[in-house]
């Protein structure tokens, strides 16, 4: 446990210029398909037209004698190895339903069969001279029609593990409460339930999945990949394909955006198989169609909530059921489902009595993933929703039912210790928490008192404002581990080593931060490098809003240790007690003021005098995960003629602990609120009634681009976390769980319509407009 | 055929298949500061400048090609040196996994050039064609106004 | 990837050449002039290219009371080209603002859009209002109504665009809207609307809606119920029936027929008092 320092930070807490910026800026080549290798193969996928089907045969005697084809691949003639794809710490809470190439397909465009070739072109004309047989099978294309009696079964087969009830299509099961929750529900004055709905959605990094594979000169298999989980990828892939973990090495270069699609073992073991066969280089890239097609996306839910409270407002029951539609495979789909509860449910501890219960069900349609929020983003639809109906009926404003019943510093909820990642959790207390000030904050911004109730028109336009809480988590207590490497060079700089996984989201730099204020260095004299299983330590990779907190604390500790020698180095030097010295300023520090450079302490230990390599590797697992805190405010237009929706204001006060870099904590939630705004209102993979997705483009696919921002303010909250490393907490994840309950919100204070259904578009704003005005003239 | 092209000032003289995207071309020859998120002029990361003006080069075909003067981001200053935009990028924050950077700049560079003290809403119309998953925009726009200031000599680089 | 089947590029210098190679390559040969189309649509049948560079049809001009646009001039160069905001009440501006994006729009051409009439185009329901004319070359050289061009472009053989004419009229109030579901987005509706007055009456009533998904078109019927009205007392909610009934509207993956009709009576409404307000100069 820490405390603020006294005399402040001197390069954490400053938005330095990222550690990788000048190339990002200058176009150097760091991504995966910028390093263009000699004698490359190029991999095509071909994807079932069907959404249930079993492959009776497959002819690729034509496809192979095609001009530039190296190989074509099919089930027949790859391993058939079940796994995971899901990128997961060992033993993965994923079922491992997966295999490189299967005899039935679960989806339209599940893998059918490959082809490696000279050329994309040869591949693709390969590819279209490859004669399948199906079988048709019923497909579900729902998760009504998943738990209808009777239903066909997605996974028949005998040898995939870790499904819950694979019969009856369910991946899994969660069920836990807290006190006695019908009891609690009989107590209560008042009840609100609610059900909402989210949609299919995606994460559309701007740079598709890519992998290349070759060999290096010891013939190890190397997999140069867009990923967030390098050490989660050589383990899984040393399943997959058969190999030791040690003939395999995995390098992270530059991520074009991952946002948890790339937490994911999706292409490296097809490529690595290309390599393996024919000792060339393999390169296997999605286009932009497939990425939407056969990639990861949003678990579509259903989540009813239902809350019971007294008269005063205080919350005394609250139950939430959640329905996950985990796809055609199982990948995340028991930790989204967990989510959904546990990092949503503990935000109201005041509710003695609580239930969380719900399954994740096989569908034949694409296969979600892990997607920043991660269940927390569908559950706080329909909590932040259910919240706002309590307060109506209670006749309070909504912002003081919040502040009546959010969680406080020094208080914990049992549902941490009852509800983790797919299993039991761990108990914990909150150390930080500046909720009522993010509330107060966002409050006064958006001018919630003039505003809300107000339905200020304007033509057509009714005007309104909502709001919403959350928190989110930092890490998997008990579970996620990260380390980080140190080593000194004789001018004074460091070289960090870390298997921590920037995927654009600064993480080199923010952990550079870290070691750089222990060390007492600016951040360009500590060098990092992330994420080569051969280089670097052991890092989970990037999710679950670990990097800052677990393996800051895994960075900090190695600074501590390097400072602790560098310390025991310079004593002699300096004539004084190892114990009394301090680093500021690249010098170590005598307390007489006498000081010496780190060159010179480097200098002295690597060629003079009882020569060792200074340096350390310290590790972190975390006890607890503290959770960050965001409170939401936004004002809405909605034109009642059109049912058309203009954003004007969005404020997101956010509690992220210490921000190690404050460009880059603002930076994180401004991409997390405006991707959740696409969202909420304008995103929506659209599915045909035989389960093809029929917009797989981003003509036909809206994101937000720079003309759909409302005015953004994001405030970091002044906040210090004591178990945190320099009292940092995590941001990654929570902004984009805002934007739907808060715009929901916002809506029904313009025009008295509640939407339980993302995206809020203007057809379903107006068809509900209607039905109001039907309903109010048949009451009169 | 053989295509002629100027491209960061260089004379190159480049095979290709007259229907090919010039994306294509230009980055099988090493041009890999041009990137690739679509193909089909929907996402703006592929952007450069054509004969003065910004354009997705993965809607231009190579027989169009043929002749032209081509910008990417790695011709905007000379090595070792950043343009003010490139500056002001990273100053400002607006690089995340910078993927979508080379695109937005070379955007950026289109609409400073000709107009170098732009309003807030003239650069998010300039920049409406170039997606990013990242930043929500905000630091960009704050990026572009600064390099605006930049070049007008009204502030420090 | 789609176009890798073609081996020759042709480039003419003059339209008689254009035109015969054409002739003699039949559909597997494209004209090429900004490629958007061609780029993002083409079928990978294509096997010859005639570039249109060195036609000279990049012109901008002003003529004897007309703006003359050559067919493969980029809509940001019409955009900014001094005669568009004179032209039309400004609503060739207003509408290329919102098409595409500032990168396609220094692609493409009015020349590609008329040759392509996507149905979700937002420059040809500005042409139908503005009373634009299309000027074409089939072997001989015409000028023909942009109804006229339309109808005949679904023929086997449709000509090739090689100007825009659209009357100066600096009197006419215009205005387009346009529904799509983001900033950069395509319509699920679209509406520009023209008109003009004489003393105090409603004349030269042009309203075309489109992207419904059908192609815009004119919706003549509303325009004769609403000409001739006064300025103060146009017959808004007397047309809804009409425009609902006049409009081609489908149910489509973006929105459904009958979230199109509402929003076409009320798109038509206000485009009619936007172009009301901005006649004889003024802007809102």
């Amino acid at each position: 446990m820490s405390e603020r320092p006294k005399d402040g930070f001197a390069v954490v807490g400053t938005s330095v210029r990222k550690v990788d910026g000048v190339g990002l800026v200058t176009g150097k080549p760091m991504f995966v398909a910028d390093l263009q290798l000699p004698d490359t193969l190029h991999v095509k996928i071909l994807g079932s037209p069907l959404a249930h089907a079993r492959i009776r045969s497959i002819d690729t005697r034509e496809a192979e004698s095609m001009p530039g084809v190296a190989c074509v691949l099919t089930h027949e003639n790859t391993p058939s190895v079940r796994h995971t794809t899901a990128g997961q710490g060992f033993p993965e809470p994923s079922p491992y339903d997966s295999r490189m190439f299967d005899p039935k397909v679960r989806f339209v465009g599940d893998r059918v069969a490959a082809v490696a070739a000279e050329t994309e072109l040869a591949a693709i004309e390969a590819i279209k001279r490859i004669h399948v047989e199906y079988e048709e099978l019923p497909p579900v294309l729902s998760m009504d029609e998943a738990l209808a009696p009777g239903a066909p079964v997605i996974h028949d087969e005998k040898d995939s593990t870790g499904i819950y009830d694979a019969a009856r299509n369910i991946v899994a099961d969660v069920d836990i409460d807290v006190g006695d929750i019908e009891e609690g529900f009989a107590e209560s004055d008042l009840i609100v339930e609610t059900t909402t709905e989210t949609q299919y959605a995606q994460h559309t990094p701007i740079e598709t999945h890519v992998v290349l594979s070759y060999l290096d000169s010891e013939e190890r298999l190397v997999l140069r990949t867009s990923t967030q989980v390098p050490f989660h990828v050589r383990r899984i892939i040393a399943q997959a394909l058969e190999i030791p973990i040690h003939r395999i090495r995995v390098i992270k270069p530059r991520v074009g955006g991952g946002f948890g699609t790339k937490q994911e073992v999706l292409l490296e073991d097809l490529a690595g198989y290309v390599t393996l066969k024919t000792g060339r280089p393999a390169l296997l890239s999605l286009t932009r169609s497939e990425e939407f097609i056969a990639s990861r996306t949003r678990h579509p839910m259903r989540v009813r909530v239902k809350i019971g409270a007294k008269n005063d407002g205080t919350l005394h029951a609250i139950e939430m059921e959640a329905l996950s539609n985990t796809g055609a495979y199982g990948s995340h789909g028991l930790t989204v489902l967990s989510n959904a509860g546990s990092k949503t449910l503990p935000l109201y501890n005041k509710a003695e009595n609580a239930h969380f219960f719900g399954q994740a069900l096989y569908t034949n349609l694409p296969v979600p993933g892990a997607y920043r929020g991660y269940g927390a983003t569908q559950g706080y639809f329909a909590l932040e929703t259910a919240m706002d109906e309590l307060a109506e009926k209670l006749d309070l404003d909504p912002v003081e039912l919040r502040r009546r019943n959010h969680i406080r510093v020094h208080e914990g909820s049992p549902i941490f210790a009852k509800l983790g990642e797919g299993r039991e959790g761990v108990s914990q207390t909150v150390k930080s928490c500046e909720l009522a000030r993010c509330i107060e904050i966002g409050a006064e911004k958006i001018g919630w008192a003039a505003k809300r109730g107000a339905r200020v028109t304007d033509g057509p336009w009714v005007h309104g404002v909502g709001m919403s809480i959350m928190m989110q988590g930092s890490g998997i207590p008990e579970i996620d581990m990260g380390a980080a490497t140190l080593k000194m060079n004789e001018d004074g700089s460091f070289n960090l080593l870390i298997g921590a996984t920037d995927i654009g989201t600064g993480s080199d730099t923010i952990l550079g931060q870290i070691a750089a204020e222990v060390l007492g260095v600016p951040i360009d004299k500590m060098i990092v490098t992330s994420s080569d299983t051969d280089t670097t330590p052991f890092d989970v990779g990037a999710y679950a809003s670990s990097t800052t907190y677990v393996s800051g604390m895994a960075v900090q500790r190695a600074a501590e240790t390097v400072r602790d020698q560098i310390a025991q180095v310079a004593a002699p030097l300096l004539k004084a007690e190892a114990e009394t010295l301090v680093i500021k300023d690249e010098h170590v520090v005598a307390p007489d003021g006498s000081r010496v450079s780190l060159a010179r302490v480097c200098e002295r230990a690597m060629y003079e005098s009882d020569q060792f390599q200074i340096g350390a590797t310290e590790s972190c697992v975390p006890v607890e995960s503290p959770p960050p805190f965001l409170a939401n405010f936004a004002e809405v237009a909605v034109d009642t003629e059109t049912g058309r929706l203009r954003l004007l204001h969005y404020v997101a006060a956010v509690d992220c602990g210490v921000a190690i870099n404050p460009k880059m904590a603002e930076g994180q939630m401004e991409g997390a609120l405006v991707n959740g705004i696409g969202y909420a209102l304008t995103e929506e993979m659209q599915l045909s009634s035989r389960g093809r997705v029929r917009n797989p483009s981003l003509f036909d696919y809206k994101i937000p681009c720079s003309l759909d921002l409302p005015r953004l303010d994001v405030v970091l909250v002044d906040s210090y976390e004591p178990t945190g490393p320099m009292g940092a907490k995590s941001v990654g994840e929570i902004g984009i769980n805002g934007p739907i309950p808060t715009i929901a919100n916002a809506i029904y204070d313009a025009v008295g319509i509640r939407l339980t259904e993302t995206p809020f578009t203007p057809e379903r704003i107006l068809e509900a407009l209607q039905k109001k005005g039907a309903a109010s003239r048949d009451a009169l | 055929m053989k295509i002629g092209l100027t491209i960061n000032g260089q004379n190159q003289a480049f095979e290709a298949t007259p229907g090919e995207s010039l994306l294509d071309v230009l980055r099988r020859n090493g041009y890999i500061d041009v990137k690739k998120g679509c193909g089909t002029g929907d996402c703006g990361a592929c952007a450069v400048l054509f004969n003065g003006r910004a354009v997705n080069s993965c809607l231009i075909l190579a027989a169009k090609a043929n002749g032209a003067e081509v910008l990417t981001v790695a011709g905007l200053a000379p090595a070792g040196e950043l343009h003010p935009i490139q500056q002001a990028f990273l100053d400002e924050g607006a690089v995340q996994c910078g993927y979508c950077t080379p695109g937005m700049v070379i955007s950026a560079y289109d609409l400073l050039s000709r107009n170098n003290d732009p309003t807030d809403e003239e650069i998010q119309e300039a920049i409406a064609g170039n997606l990013c998953r990242c930043t929500g925009y905000v630091k960009q726009v704050d990026a572009i106004r600064k390099a605006g200031a930049i070049m007008r000599g009204e502030a420090n680089e | 990837m789609a176009l890798e089947h073609v081996k020759a590029v042709i480039r003419p210098s003059g339209l008689d050449q254009a035109w015969e190679e054409k002739q003699k390559l039949g559909r597997q040969a494209r004209f090429l002039g900004g490629g958007v189309d061609l780029a993002v649509f083409a079928p990978s049948s294509i096997e010859a290219l005639i570039d249109l560079r060195d036609l000279g049809l990049s012109t901008i001009a002003f003529d004897e009371g007309e703006m003359i646009i050559g067919a493969t001039a980029t809509m940001a160069e019409i955009m900014e080209s001094p005669e568009a905001g004179r032209c039309g009440g400004g609503l060739l501006v207003d509408v290329l603002r919102q098409v595409a994006s500032p990168l396609q729009r220094n692609i493409a051409t009015f020349g590609g859009t008329l040759g392509s009439a996507h149905p979700w185009s937002d420059v040809i329901p500005a042409l139908l209002v503005l009373d634009a004319r299309i000027g074409v070359f089939d072997g001989a050289a015409r000028v023909v109504s942009t109804e006229e061009y339309l109808a005949g472009r679904r023929e086997r053989m449709a000509p090739l665009v090689t100007s825009v004419r659209i009357p100066s009229e600096p009197a006419l109030g215009a205005s387009f809207i346009t529904f799509g579901r983001s900033a950069f987005d395509v319509g699920i509706l679209n509406c520009a609307c023209a008109v003009a007055q004489e003393e105090d009456r409603l004349k030269r009533v042009r309203i075309a809606v489109g992207g419904t998904p059908a192609l815009a078109r004119r919706l003549k019927r509303t325009e004769q119920a609403i000409e001739g009205s006064s300025l103060d007392s146009i017959p808004f909610t007397e047309i809804d029936p009409t425009v609902a009934d006049e409009i081609d509207v489908r149910d489509d993956r973006r929105a459904s027929a009958a979230y199109r009709r509402t929003l076409a009576c009320v798109a038509v409404r206000r485009g009619i008092q936007k172009a009301v307000e901005r006649m004889n100069g003024g802007r809102t």
